[in-house]
């Protein structure tokens, strides 16, 4: 026998253990439960695997295992949905990442991914039917955490603007920053997005359209309600090939009541966007 | 091995967010951080602007959790280019993860799973260190992990295990002490066999943490102080492998740094009395 075969057949062996034992820990109602389903361990069941002692059982042994895998994924994502903790309280949360863990088991190597399908389940979860707004509630939760790890980039200021002849302006493309991004949502988000959640969320939030935007300034991730001229404007340069300035401008005049008024409300925004740091070059 | 590729770095902590304002302010006297590779395996944003500044006045290792170097799965060349890519940017002492499997099948359990101690098992693990040591280009240091149950399937002590992946894949050994302690109790060996038993040669950094005491088993909970059988353990290596570069682990239940600095000021000082113990011709500080 090589000792490629040697290898291979124990590859193979070593994929039926860790298949078998990452059933039984991932088992949303214990080892012991999960064992009853698993009919090919018979006769001498867990034992013939896992060593027991007049301690631990094999299956009291690797149910220490099990805990770890559902606390260490809940305490996660607590941390990752502190508002949406506090709007369903400690006991509902639980039951939520029992069902979601079993929908979406964690797949990358980096924990930071846990959560990223929880506002996509709300949506079909029974917890989240009775409450409407709680998946736009935790997409923005999902959407901090993304805008605060997000790739950083050379943000458009005044000064890079002002270094460009005021005739080529037209067309300098520029898109949003990869940390800074637009939610659309169907509730006011906005009104819970600053709540303490330490506490019980003081009310549902009301339903009405909202376009929110959320950036990250000297690392700390910000958000702020749009108005409708401005959220097209960025939902514009949020494209992933950005917008020319011309374009953006086009946006907002055709939105724009008083077409003599646009350029003054065109320059407020543009001089708000390089304060924040909201634009990067999309030409380069 | 290089004993030069593994420097000796002294005593360090592991470098966690609650102390992230004091360290980069402050910057504190410590010989060292550990980071946990994957917490900064992101595009960008403040972690990694803090990394680059603790970077710029102390040494760094990086220390990863999902290598999975033990699953049956292929090994995950994403994440390995990710680890790469961030090693690019750390220039890293050196890179350290954990002889177990974390996940099969596509999913991860994000927890350190034990391996059965067979020959079979050794030799699939060294191959793979070994081609995630030419991906990095770079050798790395295989963790002994903390672990509540075994294999019937185990023909081998947990020491021959580690000892003999390391030599199959000629990489180096992160020894936990407090893993061996506790590992000694869940499992009922003498754990200065353990110590006695691991090539001294593939040694390069300890790690020391406190555990919870359940009664029927220890858990590596990593949210108390070193408990004082884990220090006279910790003293007995550094009688048998000499100084080598010390790191206290505390990841849960985070105190101020302060305490922590206080513990590796202990390492560093239980381990000369160690050292000064074997210099005048005795065995080590035994906890026997």
């Amino acid at each position: 026998m090589t000792r490629e075969d040697s290898t291979s057949r124990a590859e193979l062996e070593l994929g039926d253990l860790q298949r078998l034992l990452l059933r039984l820990i991932a088992a949303p109602a214990g080892v012991a439960d999960a064992l009853a389903r698993e009919p090919a361990l018979a006769p001498h069941g867990l034992d013939a695997i896992i060593r027991g002692d007049e301690r631990m059982t094999a299956a009291e042994r690797l149910e220490i295992y099990a805990n770890a895998y559902f606390y260490r994924l809940l305490d996660v994502l607590k941390e990752d949905y502190p508002l949406t903790l506090a709007a369903l309280g400690d006991d509902n949360f639980h039951n939520l990442i029992t069902d979601y863990l079993l929908e979406f088991p964690p797949t990358e190597p980096s924990i930071h991914f846990a959560g990223r399908s929880l506002a996509q389940f709300l949506l079909v979860h029974p917890l989240g039917a009775a409450r409407p707004w709680l998946a736009e509630l935790a997409t923005f939760e999902r959407a901090t955490l993304e805008a605060l790890h997000a790739a950083d980039a050379a943000a458009l200021d005044a000064a890079a603007m002002r270094a460009i002849p005021v005739g080529a302006w037209p067309s300098v493309a520029m898109r949003l920053a990869p940390a800074a991004r637009v939610l659309e949502f169907a509730w006011r988000i906005d009104e819970l997005a600053g709540a303490n959640p330490q506490v019980t969320l003081p009310h549902p939030p009301r339903r009405s359209p909202l376009a929110m935007l959320l950036w990250r300034r000297a690392g700390e991730v910000l958000f702020r309600p749009l108005e409708l001229l401005e959220s097209a404007a960025l939902v514009l340069a949020g494209r992933p090939q950005g917008a020319r300035f011309e374009e953006i401008c086009e946006r907002i005049a055709d939105h724009w009541t008083d077409p003599a008024a646009a350029p003054a409300a065109i320059d407020r925004m543009l001089a708000r966007w390089l304060n924040d740091g909201l634009m990067v070059r999309a030409d380069r | 091995m290089k004993r030069a590729e593994f420097p000796f770095l002294g005593y360090g902590v592991g470098l966690r967010r609650p102390h992230y304002d004091y360290i980069v302010g402050a910057r504190p006297a410590m010989d060292w951080f550990e980071i946990v590779s994957e917490n900064f395996m992101v595009a960008g944003g403040p972690a990694l602007k803090t990394l680059a500044r603790v970077r710029e006045n102390y040494p760094v290792v990086m220390h990863g959790v999902s290598l999975s170097i033990g699953s049956a799965d292929p090994l995950n060349r994403a994440y390995l280019r990710d680890l790469g890519n961030l090693a690019r940017r750390v220039n890293p002492a050196w890179i350290s993860d954990h002889l177990c499997w974390t996940g099969v099948a596509g999913r991860n359990l994000h927890d350190l799973i034990p391996l059965p101690f067979t020959a079979a098992v050794a030799a699939h693990v060294a191959d793979r260190i070994r081609t995630v040591q030419d991906v990095l280009g770079r050798r790395m240091a295989i963790e002994n992990v903390s672990s509540y149950m075994s294999y019937a399937a185990s023909s081998m002590a947990e020491w021959e295990f580690v000892a003999t992946v390391a030599d199959a894949a000629d990489c180096a050994i992160l020894l936990d002490i407090n893993n061996i302690f506790v590992n000694a109790f869940n499992h009922r060996f003498d754990p200065h066999v353990y110590i006695d038993a691991i090539p001294s040669e593939r040694i390069v950094q300890f790690h020391l943490a406190g555990h919870s005491d359940f009664g029927a088993y220890l858990l590596d909970s990593h949210d108390h102080p070193i408990r004082p059988e884990v220090w006279r353990l910790f003293a007995y290596a550094v009688g048998r492998f000499g100084e080598v570069s010390t790191l206290i682990e505390w990841d849960d239940r985070i105190p101020p740094f302060a305490t922590l600095a206080a513990a590796a000021d202990e390492a560093r000082s239980r381990a000369h009395a160690a050292l000064a113990y074997r210099a005048r011709g005795s065995a080590a500080e035994s906890p026997r």
